[in-house]
């Protein structure tokens, strides 16, 4: 039988050139079923759910008479936790600038300079194992008594007004993201042809205008890029506001919403507030989607 | 005397050497503080002691971590690899659409995943004890992390050599063994790489979703920060984690270069 298969498999399916762009409907779906069925089950159902229950009140959401539509939940979100979504877009906004000026002069230098790329790229790998241990390394640094405490004393700055601060948050932020933003910028630049920069210097151009008007233009969509992956990645931020925040930082939005939701077991409320962090999310995937070129997929 | 050139290479290379250290501080400081700083428990006060303890302290939470990305890396597996070949060799219409259906739980924060999850495992699907509730949210938040270099090696991948073997009546089974996997390898180990150093280090997502009783090792140090402050077992077992991770790394692109994680998450 199996033999049987095997002989006769290639006459059968000789006359097409390419076999496998035949393949019945029934196995395509059998083979994506898999991935579209987590898709479904424990990401798009769960979205709508939440969806749904950021508009229904309270505690109706289960009882058998069926939910009670209100927009009281956005309405608290809009009078009494807007600072939240504000403090989160801030926060978001302040990473990615600093991603962004730190970053290009990296990205070029790394580009262009540097013969080292390997051990950069395994150093670079650092920050990507996750916020918390960046948030947590941080904290002990700048403790009162920490290593970074002769260098502030010598500064005049007291430990804590850095510790529980904005700028700590933001840059533990942008330690994080800085390797996305450093990857984009790169792709970018590496198609750019050096002689372009060349031939703009010979031509009598500073190095300011060569990279205004060489450089930028050039590696728009690369940056574009940059900026809106390291935002989209820096407004779910919660290790760092919670670490190394004032009050002030830890109402961002991430936080919020499992405070509320989990500790204090208000839905509601917190079903709203992760519904509008998702609607940030996908305009920011949306805007991306459409500056980026090189899809996978044609 | 400098010239300008050569200053300019100079600053150059020293500005990458300090954001590298930079990258890099947060866990140096942790390692120097888990080697020098005393424990609780005064003795012996050899260097690795801290790591000693953390490592008996917390031995269930380190199983529980490579117990749940060991899961994961199944599931996602068996995902990801029949999806990336339909994607890439079948036709069908709707195929972009379906590409960025499936990616794009990689562009729902963390937060939101972790919320939605908890109260429909909560209310529907009654996984809220269940180890299986809290892979299943690991495999989706990282599913496409695997998909990404499959469809990439295989739109790289010739379509002579699955050809070939037809023609020389190899049946569908053996063409994806011993064709198809092995060609893919590069690819399909850089998203496995991928999934484990991000479940193995994820706390967020668990911290929503994980069932009682069960606390990996990130959560373990993240619930550690939050009620006991600073301790050096605490960066012990961080600094565990960040070098098992940092090794597989490492062997990766020791055994595949760089190549194969373009395009994804890492460079």
């Amino acid at each position: 039988m199996t033999a049987d298969a095997r002989t006769a498999a290639p006459n059968g399916r000789r006359l097409g050139a390419l076999p496998r762009l035949r393949a019945p409907r029934l196995r395509t779906i059998g083979m994506l079923a898999p991935a579209i069925l987590l898709s479904v089950l424990f990401l798009y159902y769960p979205l709508v759910f939440i969806v749904q229950m950021s508009f229904s009140e309270g505690s109706t959401f289960l009882s058998p008479t069926g939910p009670i539509s209100t927009l009281e939940n956005y309405a608290a979100i809009v009078n009494r936790y807007l600072p939240n979504v504000l403090v989160t877009l801030q926060l978001a906004t302040l990473a990615t600038l600093a991603d962004l000026v730190f970053g290009f002069p990296f990205a070029y230098i790394l580009v262009r300079k540097v013969r080292y790329r390997n051990l950069v790229r395994a150093l670079m790998v650092f920050p990507m194992f996750g916020t918390l241990y960046i948030a947590f390394g941080l904290r002990f640094i700048l403790l009162p008594g920490g290593p970074a405490t002769p260098l502030l004393d010598a500064l005049g700055i007291a430990n804590t007004s850095i510790l529980f601060s904005l700028p700590s948050v933001v840059f533990a932020m942008a330690i994080f993201t800085f390797p996305f933003m450093v990857l984009n910028i790169g792709t970018a630049l590496s198609n750019v042809d050096p002689t372009l920069e060349e031939a703009a210097a010979c031509l009598g151009a500073r190095p300011w205008q060569t990279f205004r008007r060489i450089l930028v233009p050039l590696t728009r969509a690369g940056t574009v890029a940059g900026i809106l992956t390291v935002f989209g990645w820096s407004i779910g931020t919660f290790a760092e506001p919670l670490l190394l925040g004032s009050v002030n930082e830890q109402r961002a939005l991430a936080w919020t919403v499992y405070q509320r939701g989990v500790v204090q077991t208000d839905y509601g409320l917190s079903t709203a507030m992760g519904v509008v962090l998702l609607l940030i999310a996908f305009v920011v995937t949306y805007l991306s989607l459409r500056y980026s070129r090189g899809a996978l997929v044609q | 005397m400098v010239s300008s050139r050569q200053l300019t290479n100079i600053v150059s290379h020293a500005y990458i050497w300090i954001c590298l250290v930079v990258f890099v501080l947060p866990f140096l400081a942790l390692l120097s503080y888990s080697i020098t700083g005393s424990s609780t428990a005064a003795g012996s006060t050899y260097a690795l002691k801290n790591f000693q303890n953390a490592l008996g302290t917390f031995s269930d939470n380190l199983v529980w971590s490579l117990k749940i990305s060991g899961l994961t890396l199944v599931v996602n597996t068996l995902v990801s690899l029949p999806a990336g070949y339909a994607i890439v060799r079948h036709q069908f219409p709707g195929k972009r659409i379906l590409f960025s259906v499936l990616t794009l739980p990689l562009y729902v924060p963390a937060a939101v995943i972790g919320i939605s999850l908890v109260l429909t495992y909560n209310f529907t699907y009654h996984l809220t004890n269940s180890m299986w509730g809290l892979v299943f949210a690991m495999a989706l938040g990282t599913f496409p992390l695997m998909l990404i270099p499959i469809v990439v090696a295989l739109k790289d991948l010739p379509i002579v050599f699955e050809e070939a073997a037809e023609c020389l009546g190899a049946t569908r089974w053996q063409t994806y063994r011993r064709i198809v996997l092995p060609l893919i390898g590069p690819g399909l180990s850089a998203g496995l790489l991928l999934t484990f150093i991000i479940v193995f280090n994820e706390y967020l997502v668990t911290l929503f979703v994980h069932p009682p009783g069960l606390t990996t090792a990130p959560l373990q140090v993240f619930n550690l920060i939050r009620t006991a402050g600073l301790a050096p077992t605490t960066a012990a077992l961080a600094v565990t984690m960040q070098i098992v991770s940092f090794t597989a790394v490492v062997l990766f692109l020791r055994f595949f270069g760089n190549r194969h994680l373009k395009g994804t998450y890492l460079l």
